[in-house]
Formats: C-alpha cells, structure tokens, sequence
C-alpha cells in the first residue's frame, strides 16, 4: 500500500513536470515577429484625448496620435507634424497652420482642416481635465480651407507650439463622440500606430498604421502589458516574458538590473520633479524663517544616494536642470544639509534645544511608489539632526491626501509635478501664481511673483523672458513655499536584442524607433 | 422529508439577504468615514477650478445626502444595476469589470480549489494509514506549514524557482502577450477548448500553475489535518474491523473509510471556498492576475466607491450561494441532519 501512494505522489510529479516542461516549447515565441512585448506598471486612464491627464496615457496617445507639430525624437526641439509650415503674427496671437496634403486617419479616412478643428473644440466642449490646456489660451479656431487651421488667441502666448504637441490638441478620427467623453474609443487618429486589441489593466496592441503619412514604425506589432507591480515586472522580465520593462521599476530593481550583463539599462533624464510643500498660512510654517531653516536642513544629494539609490538627481529649484532659465537658487542660497545656517535661523525664529519647532511631515504611501516613507524618515532624520526640530511623520493614502492638501490641513508634506509642456511658465505658474496654486494647498500668494509671471507669459522673446524666470526663481529660494529636493530620470530595461529605445525630454517614449536584432 | 429540505433551502436562501445588507451597509460607510473621495483622487494635484470640481461631484453623484447615495445603489443593485465606475474612466458599468474579471478569479479558484482538496486528501490519507510513523509526522508537519505559508511570499518562491531559475512557466499575467482567445465562459482553459484553440491551451494552463499551486497549497493545509484524522478515527470503528475480518481488499476498506471521513470535508470545502476567494485577492496581485482581487485593491487605491461596493456585495452574493450548495450537499449526504 505504501507503495501505492509513492506511485501516486510520482505520477503526480511526472503530470506536473511534464506539463510544465512540455509546454515549454509549445509556449511561442520562438518564431521571430516583428513584435516587441513591453511591460508596465502604469495604467492607461482614458483614450480619449478631451479627459486624459496623466503621463503614460499621454505618452500611448502620442504614439497613435499626433498633433500640427511635435517634439524632434530625442530633443526639444519642434518639428513639423501633420502641419508642414505656418505663420504667426506679430503679437503671437493668431496662428496659421498649413496641413499636409495626404493626411489620413488609420482606417484610410481623410484628415483635413475641419477635423482639427472639429477636434479642439470637442475638447472646449468636454471640458475634461486637460482641456484648460486649450481654454485658457484658444479663443476661437478655425479652418480656412481644407488644408488652413487658424487659431485665434485670448492672450500673447510665445509657447503656444509647445502647447500644440499635448493631446488635447490632438485631431481624432470622425467616430469620438462630439459631446461625450469616450474612455475605451481605439479609433485614435493620424499616429505612427493604431490600437488593434485593448483590455482595460490587461493588455495593449498596437500595430503600424498603414496610412501614417511619415516613416514606417520599425517594429509592426507592439503589445504592451499591463503589471500589478514593479516587482512581478522584473520576473516578468527576467523570465524572458517582456522585451522591456517600462515605468516604473524600483531604484532596488534598477541598481541590481544594472549589474546583470543579460540587459540592457538606458537611462534618461526626466522632467518630473519631487518637492516639499510647506503651508505659508498655519504657524509654524507661516514665519518664513521657518521656512528657510527647513530648506538649509535638507540635504539633497544624501537623498538622491540613500533613497533613491543615484536614481534621481538633487533638484535646486523648481524649474528643472537642463530647462532654460534654470537657476540652482537653493544651493546658492542654503547649500545642503546647511546646519550652521538652519539653526540660526531657527533661533532668529524664537526656537531653541529646548523648545524645539515641533511639525508634521506628511508622505502618501503607494502613489510615488515605495520609497516615499523612506524619503520621509531620511527628512525626518536630517532636519531633527539640527537638534531644534521635532518631527512627526503622518500619512495618508492619496484620495484623503490630496484631498488635505487642497484644504491646506497638511504643514509639510510631499508632492510630485508631472510637466504638462516644456516651458518654464509650466514649473512656475501653477506653484507660485496665487491665483493658479490653490491645487497645492501652501496658500502662497505674492503680489511681485504674480506680476513676473504673467509678464513672461506674454512676452515672445525668450532672453527677456529668461530674466524673467530668474526673478522669480530668486523670490521663490525668499519665500521659500516649496522646497525643491530632487528631479527624476528615467529608465527603460531591455532585453540585449532590443536596440532604438527613444526618449526625449518630453519624457515620452516614442514606439516607432524600437526594434530587435 | 422533502417538504422539509425544500423549506430548509428556502430559509438557508434567505438568510444570503441579510448578510449582504450588513456587509453592504458596513462598506458603504467605513468608506465615507474615510476623508478624500473618488473624484479628489482622479483630479489629484491637477489645477482644476473649484466649478469643475463641484461639477464633477455632481456628475458622481456625490452632492446628494447619504442617505440618499445608500437608498440610490441599493435599489440599483436589485434592478442588477452595479452603478458606474466614479474613478477613471469615470462612467463605466462596474457590472462590465465584474463581468470581465470575476471569470478569471473563477478560474483560479477552480483550480487552486482542486489542488488543494486532491493535495490535502493524499496528504492525509498517507498520513492516517501511516498513524504515529514518521510519515504520519511528516504529514502533519505539512499540513502546518502549508497552513501558515504567507501567499505573496510563497508565490515569489515559486516565481523564482519555476520562472527565472528553471524557465518552464510564466511569473504572471493569463496568456502569453500576442495569443489571441475568443472568450465564450471567460474561462480560458475551457474556452480554449471549446474553440479548438491549442495554442492558447497551452498558453493559460501553463499561466495557471503557479497561482494555483501557491493558493492550492496553502489551502490544503487544513484537509489533510482534517482528512487525517477522520480517517484515523474512522479506521479505528467496528465496521472497518469487520471488512478487514472478511478479507476485504485493502484498497477497498481504504475506499469505505474515506467516504465515511469525506463528510466533515464537504462542509469544509464550502468555508474553504469563502477563504478561496480571500486567497485569491493576495495570489492576484503576487501574480498579475487579472481578477476581481487586483480590481478591488486598484480601486480602493482610487476609492471607487461604485466599484468596490459592486465587487463586494457580488463576491457577498457569489460566497452567499456557494454555502448553500454546500449546506444543501451536506444535507443530502448525511441523513443525519435534520433541517
């Protein structure tokens, strides 16, 4: 009898390995397609272009939709799109675009004038969370003929081409509703890709679009994966199931990535930048010294070491390293982990030893990923070595936490900002104008700053506004609302065979150069 | 006798009301206690006017009283309307996820549910045959430690050893990228079958090992304790005395003696099935998999209240039904029971 079930557990074994072994071969992926599987933990939110407002699905939009210009793969600067020429006049409000003759959607639709236009104003018409991108600057568009759109702007606005390479400004094909939000539409538009498969959180298809007007994608099919989380991602990987792995593996991840000769770790610089907001309205963050003495505290290449493990760079201000008009006015001003400096002032503020700034830290657990209760322990650490402060770590998960932040019922607490165009106005205006930062909850409003900023959005020329911009950099190290701390790269994990990974500053990854060896 | 199983289901099917109004109820307001809300979540540090938010309130019905929202999803949800997502994409059916994603739960469980019963019946059957050897001990030690394993932790184990150390299978996900299926049950393994669909076969079933050994595994814990000792104590009765007096074959006694011991086991396998489901969430995550566990915790991330009430009072309902087939077997199979 005994032996019965030794026979049983065998066959159990021998099904099993079978199974598993057996299928090894039978399990693809020894034909070689021109497909290349890419793997992610973000989520693509909405297809539609009049409601999408996050990066990854942006960056999906870009690769099956286009705008009148673009980004040149890999810099900043603007090319030519689905427009091949334009005018502006001389106070940059009225802009004409000349399309291309041949324009057509990926089902062999025509595109013409009428469909930008009828396009932009489903965006007016929705006023989904983006569409400020377009409202706050278009006051009318319109098409001359079938190959002339003209945009009638409310204000001067010397970016308005870096506006234009944003979705929302996207033509999309005939069958997105006028008036409806359409989350799960895959009609798309006039991109170097069309979406031939979509399950929601599963999986993406893509395949070249016959009809795109420019170069042919290098890979046909693209099929992108969808992951729980940064972890499975890397098995993911590393079982040979994905040709890449894409945002966001953790700095863990990378570092050991690095190491393994079997992949390939490209690293990018990122426009995204992380910061410490610090309430100008409730003591005791309202006395600006305060203010000053936490920035002296921080030190910001420590962070960039411990934290995030050389994944990120130190951030001196809030308009990011690279960008023009950048200014390192924190280091200038505090330098790093400045405890000479933090300490007096703190006793200019009223602190001591023994009567300590006591404050709150608040983090979001999960919504930067799993190194932010580490990023708050490390501040926690660096301002209480001053021995004057007190810290308390709070948080909270990010409905409530964003939901506190726009009542301003947190003191300090961590943000992270997305650029929605690469132009300084997008690294200031929102944070400093005070008409414009009510998102963020520092109740900074200062009537200088507000003035700089709606002059440099007005002017054409750039010096001038440079001068601009550095104004303003020099009151924010002043006032000091915002702490900046660090500024993002980017990495993208590929197999060895993969070659053609493009990413420019616009941080977004543009599908159509990849392809494998 | 049959007037009175028939009453028996009847009340039995009633009783699924009141547990899910509680659980209903319970999850309705820990959610609003919580501060922040769906719509803060999607709109998140994005500058958007405060008109728009409140439009936005609006258009999720979040600007009516409370009790109001109650009432409002309740009846919906008799009419067998789930309500719409509140987060992105905002106004989707929650019955289209639930739809989409229960089958793949399903699926999982099914076959984590089959491992672990045929696991947890070997386990102890060896284990009672073999009473106070070293296999016994063996067994039960098992039985403990599969008891205790932590899933996700054990998952990675097995991620680790059967995907990146030996490459046989696949760490997660459902189906190979690029391997089309025509859904039918939204059961892979059966819906490839049905459509003659040998690639994709082979491509779910071997996606399926791994989450269902891990859960099939830490499941079977609890039979083969149970099965051990209701075949030791069955084993020990006159009757089996008497088959051996006879002559009986051993395999046929061992066959006698495990149909008497499989009764507590069914009942088992009904609260097993309610915990199945529990599992399922944590071997979802640990694997990518794409079912009603990683769509609840993606949309408690998100406080989709519309969505996590759905999933709830479904899974509620699913669990509700399972217990009663269960009770139902359990009944016909012992005549002892009285209703």
């Amino acid at each position: 009898m005994r032996r019965q079930y030794a026979t049983l557990a065998l066959v159990f074994l021998v099904v099993f390995s079978v199974v598993a072994s057996g299928c090894i071969s039978g399990g693809g992926g020894e034909e070689e397609t021109a497909t290349i599987v890419m793997g992610v933990t973000d989520k693509v939110t909405d297809l539609d272009p009049s409601n999408a407002y996050d990066f990854y699905t942006w960056e999906v939009l870009n690769n099956v939709m286009e705008g009148l210009v673009k980004y040149k793969p890999g810099t900043l600067e603007i090319e030519p799109a689905l427009a091949e020429s334009w005018e502006v006049n001389e106070d940059s409000t009225v802009w004409t675009f000349h399309l291309r003759k041949d324009l057509k959607f990926a089902d062999g639709t025509p595109l013409t004038a009428k469909d930008v236009v009828r396009s932009i104003e489903r965006v007016m018409t929705i006023q989904g969370d983006p569409s400020w991108l377009v409202t706050d600057f278009v006051d009318k568009v319109e098409a001359k003929d079938d190959y002339t759109v003209v945009f009638y702007l409310k204000q001067p606005t010397a970016y308005f081409l870096a506006l234009l390479t944003t979705p929302p400004y996207f033509p999309v094909h005939p069958d997105y509703a006028p008036d409806q939000i359409q989350s799960d539409q895959t009609a798309g538009g006039a991109g170097p890709y069309k979406i031939t498969k979509w399950v929601r959180d599963e999986e993406l298809v893509l395949e070249a679009n016959p009809n795109y007007y420019g170069e042919k994608p290098k890979t046909e099919k693209i099929i992108i994966k969808f992951y729980r989380d940064a972890s499975t991602m890397r098995l993911a990987l590393q079982n040979g199931e994905i040709d890449i792995a894409w945002r966001t593996l953790r700095p863990s991840d990378i570092d050991s990535l690095k190491k393994d000769e079997n992949f390939n770790v490209i690293e990018v610089p990122g426009g995204f930048i992380r910061y410490i907001c610090l309430n100008t309205k409730n003591d005791p963050t309202s006395n600006v010294k305060v203010r000053q003495a936490l920035a002296a505290a921080v030190d910001r290449p420590e962070i960039a070491q411990k934290v995030f493990m050389g994944t990120v760079e130190p951030l001196y201000s809030l308009v990011p390293n690279g960008m023009w008009s950048h200014k390192d006015v924190f280091k200038d001003k505090y330098g790093d982990g400045n405890m000479e400096k933090a300490k007096a002032l703190l006793s200019e503020a009223g602190y001591s030893e023994s009567n300590p700034l006591e404050i709150q830290l608040w983090y979001t657990p999960t919504h930067y990923g799993d190194t932010e209760a580490d990023l708050a322990q490390m501040l926690k650490e660096q301002w209480e070595k001053t021995g004057m402060i007190k810290v308390t770590i709070k948080s909270a998960e990010w409905g409530t936490y964003t939901d506190y932040a726009r009542n301003g019922q947190m003191q300090v607490y961590l943000l992270g900002w997305y650029p929605d165009y690469l132009d300084p106005d997008d690294y200031t205006t929102p944070f400093l104008k005070s008409t414009a930062n009510s998102w963020a909850g520092t109740g900074y409003a200062n009537p200088t700053m507000d003035d700089l900023l709606s002059q440099a959005q007005r002017l054409s020329d750039q010096n001038e506004r440079t001068k601009l911009y550095e104004q303003v950099q020099d009151i924010l190290a002043q006032d000091v609302p915002y702490i900046p701390l660090i500024q993002g790269k980017l990495f993208v994990v590929t197999q060895k065979n993969v070659k053609g990974v493009t990413i420019g500053p616009d941080m977004i990854f543009r599908y159509s150069t990849l392809y494998k060896e | 006798m049959a007037r009175g199983l028939g009453q028996y289901i009847i009340i039995r099917a009633l009783m699924i009301i009141p547990t899910i109004l509680i659980l209903y109820t319970l999850v309705f307001f820990f959610l609003r206690i919580l501060p922040g809300n769906p719509v803060m979540a999607v709109v998140g540090t994005k500058n958007i006017p405060p008109e728009q938010l409140e439009h936005l309130m609006q258009m999720a019905g979040l600007d009516k009283p409370l009790y109001v929202q109650y009432f409002d999803y309740l009846k919906g949800v008799l009419h067998g309307d789930f309500g719409v997502t509140l987060a992105f994409p905002m106004g989707k059916p929650v019955w289209d996820y639930i739809a989409q994603r229960f089958p793949a739960t399903l699926e999982l469980a099914l076959w984590a549910f089959t491992v672990s019963v045929l696991l947890g019946l070997l386990t102890g059957v060896i284990g009672a045959t073999r009473k106070g050897t070293k296999t016994d001990t063996a067994m039960r030690v098992y039985s403990i430690i599969a008891y205790t394993l932590f899933i996700p932790w054990f998952g990675m184990m097995l991620q680790y050893l059967f995907g990146i150390h030996l490459h046989w299978l696949p760490t997660s996900g459902r189906l190979d990228p690029g391997v089309n299926l025509h859904t039918v049950t939204g059961l892979y393994v059966l819906d490839s079958i049905l459509t003659g669909n040998w690639e994709a076969f082979v491509s779910s079933v071997r996606h399926l090992i791994l989450p269902a050994l891990t859960l099939g595994i830490v499941l079977s814990g609890a039979y083969t304790r149970l099965v051990r000792n209701n075949m030791v104590d069955v084993l020990s009765q006159d009757f089996i005395r008497a088959y051996y007096a006879r002559g009986v074959a051993d395999r046929k006694v061992m066959w006698y003696a495990l149909k008497n011991a499989f009764i507590p086991v069914v009942t088992l396998m009904g609260l097993q099935f309610a915990i199945l489901l529990g599992g399922a969430v944590l071997t979802e995550t640990t694997f990518s998999w794409p079912g009603m566990g990683t769509f609840l915790v993606d949309r408690i991330d998100y406080r989709d209240y519309n969505a996590i009430q759905g999933a709830v009072i479904f899974f509620a309902f699913f669990v509700g039904i399972i217990s009663l087939i269960v009770d139902i077997v359990y009944a016909l199979l012992d005549p002892r029971v009285k209703y």
